[in-house]
């Protein structure tokens, strides 16, 4: 399984490498949404799992989710929120371009974890 | 404190343990301890900041010295104290301005904006047009951590 971690922060991309590896998935990274658009079109697969900051440059995390949701080979990927936008206008937003789930920083590798289990990524025991 | 954004020092510890117990201080080992005195003897020679804009207006600023921010840096990107380098501290400063920022941003009225982070090293940021509201002082590790709220002034000193 293959996740696209997006988020300008290279610490945040590495927190969630080790995370979503711990359960199992490879992981590529992009600095921005733009850079992961054309990262996402140079792959032969769409991976299975996109994680989003929405405060980046360039292409911010909301405006990735609107431009993937338009793409019908990018259906399948599932797409969580990792921000600290908690303010509740923000997450219907969010919710309503597309995105699967929300994740509020800061949060812990069990916090996220149990998320991607909800939304059925987590293969039985890959967590423990 | 403006009636507007009334958050308190606790609201900030609060926020500030959440990002410990996530990122810092997963067992629990090393907390941040708050400072109450001689806050402004405290040396900081790194400062992130984000902005906030929109229905409230100002700045919210993580301070910390360089063995602080190395330390920080080391926990962030599991890597020994002495690989961190310049671009690493930089990162994880903005990283952690942003999680406090954002968060702030959470307790203020909606319509507000953040921005990017910004990092400088050296002096303090000056903000001429805006106050302190609000301060946590600490020691992490033994090294100062400073995290401030400003708040613009508007006309006649309101939150602008």
């Amino acid at each position: 399984m293959q996740a696209i971690l997006i988020d300008d922060s290279r610490a945040m991309r590495l927190i969630l490498r080790r995370i979503v590896g711990q359960i199992g998935f490879d992981a590529v990274e992009a600095e921005d949404g733009q850079a992961a658009i054309d990262l996402l079109n140079s792959m032969e697969k769409a991976p299975e799992l996109a994680l989003i900051d929405w405060n980046m440059p360039n292409m911010n995390g909301l405006e990735f989710v609107t431009a993937v949701r338009k793409e019908p080979k990018y259906r399948e990927m599932t797409l969580v929120m990792v921000t600290t936008e908690s303010e509740q206008s923000q997450i219907v937003r969010a919710l309503a371009a597309g995105a699967h789930e929300y994740v509020i920083k800061p949060f812990t590798a069990g916090a996220m974890i149990e998320k991607l289990a909800l939304l059925g990524l987590v293969p039985q025991g890959a967590s423990s | 404190m403006s009636d507007v954004a009334a958050l308190r020092v606790e609201d900030l510890q609060e926020i500030v343990e959440q990002v410990w117990s996530s990122y810092l201080d997963p067992e629990g080992i090393e907390p941040l301890l708050p400072v109450y005195d001689d806050i402004d003897g405290m040396k900081t020679d790194m400062h992130a900041s984000v902005s906030i804009t929109g229905t409230w207006h100002g700045h919210v600023v993580v301070a910390c010295n360089e063995p602080a921010a190395k330390n920080c840096s080391a926990a962030f990107l599991a890597m020994e104290v002495d690989e961190v380098g310049e671009a690493d501290m930089m990162d994880v400063l903005g990283e952690l301005a942003n999680i406090v920022g954002g968060n702030v941003k959470s307790m203020l009225p909606p319509g507000c904006f953040v921005s990017l982070p910004t990092v400088v090293t050296g002096e303090a940021p000056h903000y001429p047009s805006a106050e302190p509201v609000c301060q946590l002082a600490g020691t992490w590790m033994g090294d100062p951590f400073v995290i401030t709220m400003w708040q613009s002034r508007g006309d006649g000193g309101e939150a602008a």
